[in-house]
């Protein structure tokens, strides 16, 4: 694992959100580095600081002290057109509300990208990666949860990112569509060695990670390495 | 203690203060021009009215020859009649120290020891004539104002060619002389035109009127109307060269503030529906924005048992707290503008004094027709949003259903970018917010052509007038027609370069039962200096015999080129002679008639007579030529091409281009208001999923370009729009404001339609900018956690 090269490192890194008392701190010094191709789970209660973490890693907001650097490049003093270059060239982002363009069908959703990504892939491969390719032409309001989500994920590898950020990707949905989302990521996760952070609440996701890394008080509390990962397929709660 | 359904009202109001101002500019532009509409025709109809009450204005008026005082005593026999004043009134040309041509006027007799019944004067400054003294005299405020004349001062008076020293007593106003300007004269020149007053002994001595009088005035018996007296009178004073009478309608000071009354009352209803319709739309756009995001709140209010009505009116407070803020500025607005535009009257209308009076009924009227307005546009939405059952209003809305857009299912969809798809089709699936903007932004540009149209109309008058009807440098009218040789005495003044003669008449011209008095012009055939204009800008070659008179003319009596028109020629030997109707002129002048002049002369069988010349004069010697002519006691009176154009850039141009300024604000408003609206709710509305372009990695930039290409394609149909509404807005008002007296032409210039596209343009991308500002401060993650 080890021998992965390395692609976000993490040091100290602390979030602190209003001032006074309304003062939150929401990463109180995290320290952690995250490998290319790995698929890592955070776990951890509401308000232990897995949002924010992810939010800072793709360049959705700046911390307030500590280290964050992407391949070196040093995230916490990039600026706005920085950030948005990253997120551009580098990031996949799927959120638990799918977040679609509801006047763009499922194939400009994914198009979209390709106006702006420097080597992105046809909005079909996407799509076809996700087994969406009987739907390419269906506006968001035509397909069911699921079947958006794997859009908003075909719409996030498109780009071909080099990491693929996941808040609880499965929230909104049933056991089988989640399951099917979950083998969508992971297969993206395979064939195309993307580093994928997923956040969940839901702890039988933690077997298909490499590693666990379990939050508690906006810091990372212990991390558990798999042995083997479980296919998304086995998984069921 | 305040109601916490009320507390709830404040606060959402406070997040959308932008919108909430923006929608109350709007309906207070349109408020403020009702209420400064109406608080003028309420000031100047009150004022007018209250001015001919204490000063006793005539109902009826006539010019006559000669008439004995005791024929008055017969005047005051006819049915109808209340009070007769009989007097002297007399053109006079004037020496005024200062001013280099000379001026004429009309000088009035006063009774030499009374106050005068009927058209009493009020004094602005000095005193009364002290009664037996001689050489005195009264003198109209523009003219004194105009040459900066002062009780005490001296005017030199040519009194029926024998010049006169005259020490001014006093400066007066007379409700005859609202508007103060020669007869017939379509712009006043008080500079060189004024109004005097002198003892009746005086004038009927000068003029060998003893015991007779050329002017009466006469008040109708309360309920008696004006038309059975007129035409009694005018049978009574043929004998005596009687000119017509004419009631207050006919009247030359009365007319002028009615048209502008008249105006005002077009501006009072025209302006404020219109802006008001565009507030209703953009109160709506702004609350069902409310109501949809409101919409699990309202399910909540209704399951802990508000009712309906409750509901109802909590969001119609929304409205109604626009249009109390719409009332405020309307009425702050309408009351500046009011009060500029009455300093702008004093340059027209001499009152003794002309304030703003605010039309207290303007005020809960506006309150009114806008809070009508405002419910109108959202009273549906809030109802719908009112009886949706608690268990579905908080579900969330159905999704949005889109479809390729049509312009895309014509086969060009490739050609398209993403961010033009989504922009279009946005469009499609809302098109009641993409109409109202449209409206908006068109009307904006509508009202922008107006006040350039009437600008450019009237330079084209004046241009026409002045440069293609007439090529004088300056006219003179003789006291009494004279003989036709006098011209050529004119010839030797110095600096003259050419001279034309002309023969000016009064008359009446009839056609079936319909009848207008007015002078007709005898010209030489081919006048090179006062040119008859026919169709085409060509100029009309008079007949040998004939008329040509103006198309407004022939149109209100009904003739056409070869009818045989009835002329009753109302001076001299008073001959009624049918004439044939030979050719219309086409130019501005709303009624006038035209003749060869030796034809007129025969008609008229007095010789070969003229009324006076034009000239051309070499600049260098100008000076001398109206030192010469001050000379010559036979002129009645002068006017130049040059101050007459003066005049109008300072008093006609200064005013249009206040109202063109007025007018150029609300436009801005309303183009700024009506796209910061729609922006801001686009922004709203779509806070997710601009937010989703910004994290997948979106510049600013290109998701601001989302938002503008859907101004831009909005504007692009709207400014096409506002101009052809413009060119139906200037139509319309031209139309309504031209009567016979007043004849603008509709000039639509590619200026005036470029300068509408102009302002519009900033007044929109000004705005689009302040919201993209706002597209910078889009919390990323905070819209994208919130479940939709």
């Amino acid at each position: 694992m080890a021998a992965r090269p390395q692609v976000f490192r993490v040091r100290g890194l602390t979030k602190v959100y209003g001032m006074g008392t309304a003062e939150v701190r929401a990463l109180a010094g995290v320290d952690l580095d995250l490998f290319e191709g790995e698929m890592v789970v955070l776990l951890g209660p509401s308000g232990s600081g897995k949002t924010t973490l992810l939010n800072n890693l793709g360049g959705l907001d700046v911390p307030t002290a500590g280290e964050l650097s992407y391949r070196g490049l040093d995230l916490t003093v990039a600026n706005e057109d920085q950030l948005t270059r990253f997120r551009r060239e580098h990031v996949g982002f799927i959120f638990q509300f799918y977040n679609l363009i509801p006047s763009l069908t499922a194939r400009e959703n994914v198009g979209l990208i390709t106006e702006i990504a420097s080597n992105p892939m046809p909005p079909e491969t996407a799509l076809g990666l996700v087994n969406l390719s009987a739907r390419l032409d269906h506006f968001p309001a035509q397909l069911s949860g699921g079947e958006q989500q794997r859009v908003a994920i075909a719409r996030a590898i498109a780009k071909r990112p080099e990491v693929l950020l996941c808040d609880e990707p499965t929230g909104a949905l049933d056991v089988r569509t989640g399951i099917v989302v979950l083998e969508a990521i992971q297969r993206v996760n395979r064939e195309m060695g993307t580093l994928t952070v997923l956040i969940t609440h839901n702890a039988v996701m933690a077997d298909m990670a490499d590693r666990v890394i379990y939050f508690s008080d906006g810091r990372v509390h212990h991390i558990r390495t798999n042995e083997h990962r479980a296919p998304a397929s086995s998984l069921n709660w | 203690m305040i109601s916490l359904l009320n507390r709830k009202l404040w606060r959402d109001l406070r997040r959308m203060t932008g919108q909430a101002v923006a929608v109350a500019l709007v309906m207070g532009c349109g408020l403020a021009m009702m209420i400064m509409a109406r608080s003028l025709i309420y000031s100047l109809e009150s004022t007018r009215q209250e001015y001919y009450e204490a000063n006793r204005f005539a109902d009826v008026f006539d010019l006559l020859k000669r008439a004995p005082n005791a024929i008055a005593a017969r005047i005051a026999e006819i049915a109808g009649v209340a009070t007769v004043q009989v007097g002297i009134s007399q053109q006079v040309t004037l020496d005024v120290p200062g001013l280099d041509e000379p001026a004429s006027g009309n000088v009035r007799s006063l009774p030499d020891f009374a106050s005068p019944e009927l058209n009493r004067l009020f004094l602005r400054a000095g005193r009364w004539l002290t009664p037996g003294m001689r050489r005195e005299v009264l003198v109209g405020e523009a003219f004194a104002d105009a040459n900066h004349l002062q009780p005490g001062d001296a005017i030199a008076m040519l009194l029926n060619g024998k010049r006169q020293e005259l020490r001014i007593a006093g400066i007066v106003l007379s409700p005859e002389f609202i508007f103060e300007s020669r007869p017939g004269a379509a712009l006043p020149d008080n500079r060189t035109y004024g109004t005097f007053w002198m003892p009746y002994k005086e004038l009927a001595a000068a003029f060998d009127l003893d015991g007779a009088f050329n002017f009466l005035s006469l008040t109708l018996a309360p309920g008696a109307s004006a038309s059975p007296v007129i035409a009694q009178l005018d049978r009574l004073l043929t004998p005596y060269g009687g000119r017509g009478a004419y009631g207050r309608a006919d009247h030359p000071s009365h007319i002028r503030v009615s048209d502008e009354i008249r105006v005002l009352h077009i501006l009072s209803i025209g302006f404020p529906v219109v802006f008001l319709g565009v507030a209703a739309f953009m109160t709506n756009a702004v609350l069902s924005r409310l109501l949809a995001l409101q919409r699990e709140q309202i399910a909540i209010l209704k399951a802990f048992g508000f009712s309906n009505r409750q509901i109802v009116m909590h969001y119609l407070k929304f409205a109604f707290v626009m249009v109390g803020a719409a009332t405020v500025f309307g009425g702050c607005g309408g009351v500046v503008l009011g009060h500029r535009l009455v300093v702008m009257y004093h340059r027209f209308f001499r009152f003794p004094e002309l304030a703003f009076r605010l039309d207290h009924t303007a005020l809960p009227l506006a309150l009114l027709v806008s809070a009508g307005a405002a419910t109108a546009g959202v009273f549906s939405a809030v109802r719908r949003a009112a009886r949706l059952p608690p268990a579905e209003a908080m579900r969330p809305e159905p999704p949005a259903s889109y479809r390729p857009a049509l312009v895309e299912r014509s086969g060009i969809a490739h050609f398209l970018s993403h961010t033009f798809r989504i922009a279009v089709r946005n469009l499609e699936r809302k098109p009641a917010q993409a109409l109202f903007t449209v409206a908006g932004l068109a009307l904006a540009t509508g009202i922008l052509i107006v006040p350039n149209a009437f600008r450019d109309g009237v330079t084209e008058i004046m241009d026409f007038q002045w440069d293609i009807v007439q090529r004088q440098d300056l006219t003179i009218g003789l006291v009494e027609p004279g003989n036709a040789r006098v011209h050529h005495l004119f010839r030797q003044l110095p600096g003259v370069m050419a001279v034309e003669p002309f023969r000016s008449a009064f008359v009446r011209i009839g056609f079936g039962h319909r009848r207008r008095q007015l002078a007709i012009q005898g010209l030489p055939p081919n006048s090179v200096h006062s040119r008859v204009i026919g169709e085409s800008s060509r100029q009309i070659r008079l007949p040998q015999s004939g008329l040509v008179i103006s198309s407004k003319l022939a149109e209100v009596l009904g003739a056409r080129v070869g009818d045989e028109l009835l002329v009753e020629v109302l001076e001299g030997k008073r001959p009624v002679r049918t004439v044939r109707l030979m050719g219309l002129a086409e130019d501005f002048s709303s009624m006038a008639a035209y003749m060869d002049m030796h034809a007129l002369n025969r008609l008229l069988d007095e010789g070969d007579v003229i009324s006076g010349a034009s000239f051309k004069i070499d600049a260098a010697h100008r000076g001398e030529f109206l030192h010469a002519l001050k000379g010559i006691p036979r002129v009645s009176w002068v006017t130049i091409k040059e101050s007459l154009r003066d005049n109008f850039r300072q008093t006609t141009a200064a005013s249009i281009g206040l109202i063109q300024m007025i007018y150029l604000v609300f436009a801005m408003v309303v183009a700024f208001g009506v796209v910061y609206n729609n922006a801001r709710i686009s922004l709203a509305e779509r806070a997710r999923e601009l937010a989703t372009l910004r994290v997948i990695g979106f510049s600013r930039r290109e998701v601001g370009t989302v938002l503008v290409t859907e101004l831009v394609i909005l504007a692009l149909i709207a400014v096409p729009l506002g101009l052809l509404l413009g060119t139906g807005f200037a139509t319309g008002i031209l139309r309504e404001v031209n009567t016979e007296t007043v004849r603008l032409p509709l000039i639509l210039s590619a200026s005036n339609y470029a300068f509408a596209v102009l302002v519009v343009t900033i007044a929109s991308s000004l705005s689009a900018l302040v919201v993209l500002r706002k597209l910078s401060h889009l919390n990323l993650i905070g819209v994208l956690k919130a479940p939709e």
